[in-house]
C-alpha cells in the first residue's frame, strides 16, 4: 500500500482516540467549546480533508488503469 | 389557537406529510424483492449520502445526546468523534463490498457473510445475531417516538397511542415502497431535524448566557471538571473513551442495516464519494448536547428523566408551536431510523433464516410477499416491547454497539485477507458475543483491568480478533485460500 495513503489513513485515528489523554481539559475555552469538545469537533474537518485526499488520489489511479 | 393544538396540528402535519412522501414509490408498482430491499441497486450520490446520513441522526442523538450532556458531561463528546472515524472505516470496506454484491446477487449482511465463507450455517448465525440486536434497537426508537411525542402533546396523546400511530405509518410506507421509501422520507427528517436542532442549540444558550462559549464558563464555574472526561461519572474516563471510540468507529458499518448501504449504491465510487462528505453532517451532533448543558444549569428542580431535558426545556421557554417543532422533529428521527431497522430485519428473517431453513426453494415473489409480510408482524412485535419492556436510551445502544461489532473480523478481515477461514469465523464470532453478554449482563462494562476502565465490548473484540487470526492461520489450507481467493476477487 500507498504509505503517503496510511499516513492520510491514520491521522484522524491518531488525532482523535492517540491525542485524548493530551486534551482531557476544559480550558482554554476554544470557540465556545471546552477544549476537549473543540478537540473532537476538529476530527470531523480533519476526516474530511483526508478523505478529499485520498478519494482524489484513488480517482486519478482509475482513471490511469 | 391552544398550546396542545397547535403542537399537535403540527406534530400530525409532519408525521402524516412523510407518510405519504414514503408511499408514493410504492403506489401502482409492483416492486420486485430486488427492487423493494435494495432500491433496485440504482442509488446515486444524494440518495444514498441521504439514507445514510438519516440513519445516523436517530432518537439517540435527539434525546440520549442530550440526556448524556445534561447528566454525564464530559464522556458525552465521545459522540463527536465515532462517526467521522466511522466513515475512515466505511470508505474502505463499503466500495470493496459493493462489486461482490451486484456481481452475485447479494442484498444482506449475511448473504455476504454466508457467500465469502460459502457457508450456509454461518450466514443463519449471522443472522440471528443481526437480529437480536435489532430488535432492541427498533425498540429504542419506538420508546423514544413514545416520550417526545407524549411530552410534546402536552400529554394529550398518551405514550402508548402515539406508538401505535406512528408504527401503523412506518409500517404502511415500509411495506409499500421498501427502501424507496425510506430514502425519500429520509430527504425531509434531515431537513426538519437540522433546522430544529440548530435552532434550539444556538438560541437556549445565547438567550440565557449571551454565548455558547458563556454557557460553558457559567457550567465550569458552577461545576468543575464535569466538561472534560470522567465528568459527572467515575468510570467514563480517558481509557473508556479511547476503547470506546475504537468500538464504535469500527462497529458503526457493522449494524445489518448500515452494510445493506452498500448494495443498493449504482457504484463504489458513489459510496467513496459519499464518504468524504458525511463526516461534515456529524457536526449536527453538537446542537443537542448543548441543549442539554443549557438545561442542567437552568432547570430546576433536576430532572428524574435525562433524556426529558431538551423536550423540558423547551416547553418552559416557548409557546406551543416550538414544542410542535421538537415533536415533528424528533418524531420522524425516530420513525425513518425504524423504517430503516424493520426493513433490514424483514430481509434477514425471509432471505437468510427462512428461505435458508424450512423455506427452501421458495420463488422470489413468496420472498417478497413474505418480507413484506414480516414488516407488520416485526412493527407489532418491537411495539410489544416498547409498550411492555422499556428502558434508558443509551444504554440498549452501546450494548447493541459491542454486539454487532464482533462482525468485524469475520466481515473485514474476510474481505481483504485471503487465510480466513470459516472455522475462525466461526469461534471469533461465538467467543465475541459471549463475552459481550457475560461482561454486560454482570454489570462488567466498563471492564476494570490496571486502573483503565474499558468498554466491555472493546474487550471482547479483542479478543474475539485474537481468536480469529490464530484460528484461521492454524486451519487455512491451499484450497481454502483459493477459494477465499475466488469469492472476494
Amino acid at each position: 500500500m500507498n504509505p503517503v495513503k496510511v499516513i492520510l489513513t491514520l491521522i484522524p485515528f491518531v488525532w482523535t482516540i492517540g491525542m485524548l489523554p493530551f486534551v482531557n481539559t476544559v480550558k482554554p475555552i476554544v470557540f465556545g467549546l471546552p477544549f476537549l469538545a473543540f478537540w473532537l469537533c476538529c476530527t470531523i474537518p480533519i476526516s474530511f480533508i483526508c478523505l478529499s485526499i485520498l478519494y482524489k488520489m484513488d480517482s486519478g489511479k482509475n482513471e490511469e488503469e | 389557537m391552544s398550546n396542545e393544538t397547535m403542537a399537535l396540528a403540527i406534530i400530525f402535519a409532519f408525521v402524516i406529510g412523510t407518510t405519504i412522501v414514503g408511499m408514493i414509490p410504492g403506489m401502482n408498482k409492483k416492486m420486485s424483492l430486488e427492487e423493494w430491499a435494495v432500491g433496485g441497486r440504482s442509488f446515486g450520490r444524494w440518495l444514498n449520502w441521504f439514507i445514510l446520513a438519516g440513519e445516523i441522526y436517530t432518537a439517540f442523538a435527539f434525546l440520549g445526546g442530550s440526556g448524556w450532556a445534561y447528566a454525564r458531561g464530559g464522556p458525552t463528546f465521545y459522540i463527536l468523534g465515532y462517526g467521522a472515524l466511522a466513515y475512515v472505516v466505511g470508505y474502505y470496506v463499503l466500495p470493496a463490498i459493493a462489486p461482490i454484491g451486484r456481481k452475485h446477487g447479494l442484498m444482506t449482511q449475511p448473504d455476504l457473510v454466508e457467500h465469502m465463507y460459502d457457508s450456509k450455517w454461518l450466514g443463519i448465525l449471522t443472522a440471528c445475531v443481526g437480529v437480536a440486536f435489532l430488535m432492541p434497537y427498533l425498540q429504542l426508537q419506538l420508546t423514544g417516538l413514545g416520550l417526545i411525542i407524549e411530552t410534546c402533546s402536552y400529554g394529550v396523546i398518551g405514550r402508548v397511542p402515539a406508538m401505535l400511530i406512528a408504527f401503523t405509518m412506518v409500517a404502511a410506507f415500509v411495506y409499500l415502497s421498501g427502501l424507496k421509501g425510506v430514502a425519500s422520507t429520509a430527504v425531509i427528517k434531515d431537513v426538519v431535524m437540522i433546522v430544529a436542532v440548530v435552532f434550539f442549540g444556538l438560541y437556549l444558550p445565547i438567550h440565557f448566557f449571551g454565548s455558547v462559549g458563556g454557557m460553558f464558563e457559567a457550567l465550569d464555574a458552577a461545576k468543575p471538571g464535569f466538561l472534560a472526561l470522567p465528568g459527572g461519572t467515575k468510570v467514563l474516563d480517558v481509557s473508556w473513551a479511547m476503547s470506546t471510540l475504537v468500538l464504535t468507529s469500527l462497529g458503526f458499518y457493522m449494524w445489518p442495516h448500515f452494510s445493506a448501504n452498500s448494495f443498493s449504491a449504482k457504484s463504489p465510487d458513489v459510496l467513496r464519494h459519499n464518504a468524504i462528505y458525511l463526516p461534515l453532517y456529524q457536526i449536527c451532533l453538537i446542537f443537542p448536547m448543548l441543549i442539554g448543558f443549557t438545561a442542567l444549569l437552568v432547570l430546576t428542580p433536576a430532572l428524574k428523566v435525562p433524556d426529558m431535558a431538551f423536550m423540558t426545556i423547551v416547553q418552559q421557554v416557548f409557546p406551543g408551536w416550538a414544542l410542535g417543532l421538537v415533536g415533528g422533529a424528533g418524531a420522524l428521527a425516530c420513525m425513518i431510523p425504524a423504517a430503516d431497522l424493520i426493513l433490514s430485519t424483514s430481509m434477514l428473517f425471509t432471505r437468510n433464516i427462512y428461505v435458508r431453513t424450512i423455506g427452501q426453494g421458495a420463488s422470489h415473489e413468496t420472498q417478497a410477499r413474505l418480507a413484506r409480510l414480516l414488516v407488520l408482524i416485526l412493527t407489532a412485535i418491537a411495539l410489544a416491547l416498547a409498550i411492555y419492556a422499556p428502558s434508558m436510551l443509551v444504554n440498549l445502544l452501546l450494548t447493541g454497539y459491542s454486539g454487532v461489532t464482533q462482525f468485524f473480523p469475520m466481515i473485514v478481515l474476510g474481505l481483504f485477507w485471503k487465510r480466513a477461514t470459516k472455522i475462525a469465523a466461526y469461534c471469533g464470532l461465538i467467543t465475541g458475543e459471549f463475552l459481550v453478554f457475560y461482561l454486560v449482563l454482570n454489570k462488567l462494562d466498563p471492564f476494570a483491568i490496571a486502573g483503565l476502565h474499558l468498554n466491555a465490548g472493546f474487550v471482547a473484540l479483542v479478543v474475539n480478533f485474537v481468536v480469529f487470526v490464530v484460528v484461521s492461520l492454524a486451519t487455512s489450507t491451499p484450497a481454502t485460500i483459493e477459494r477465499k481467493a475466488k469469492a472476494i476477487g
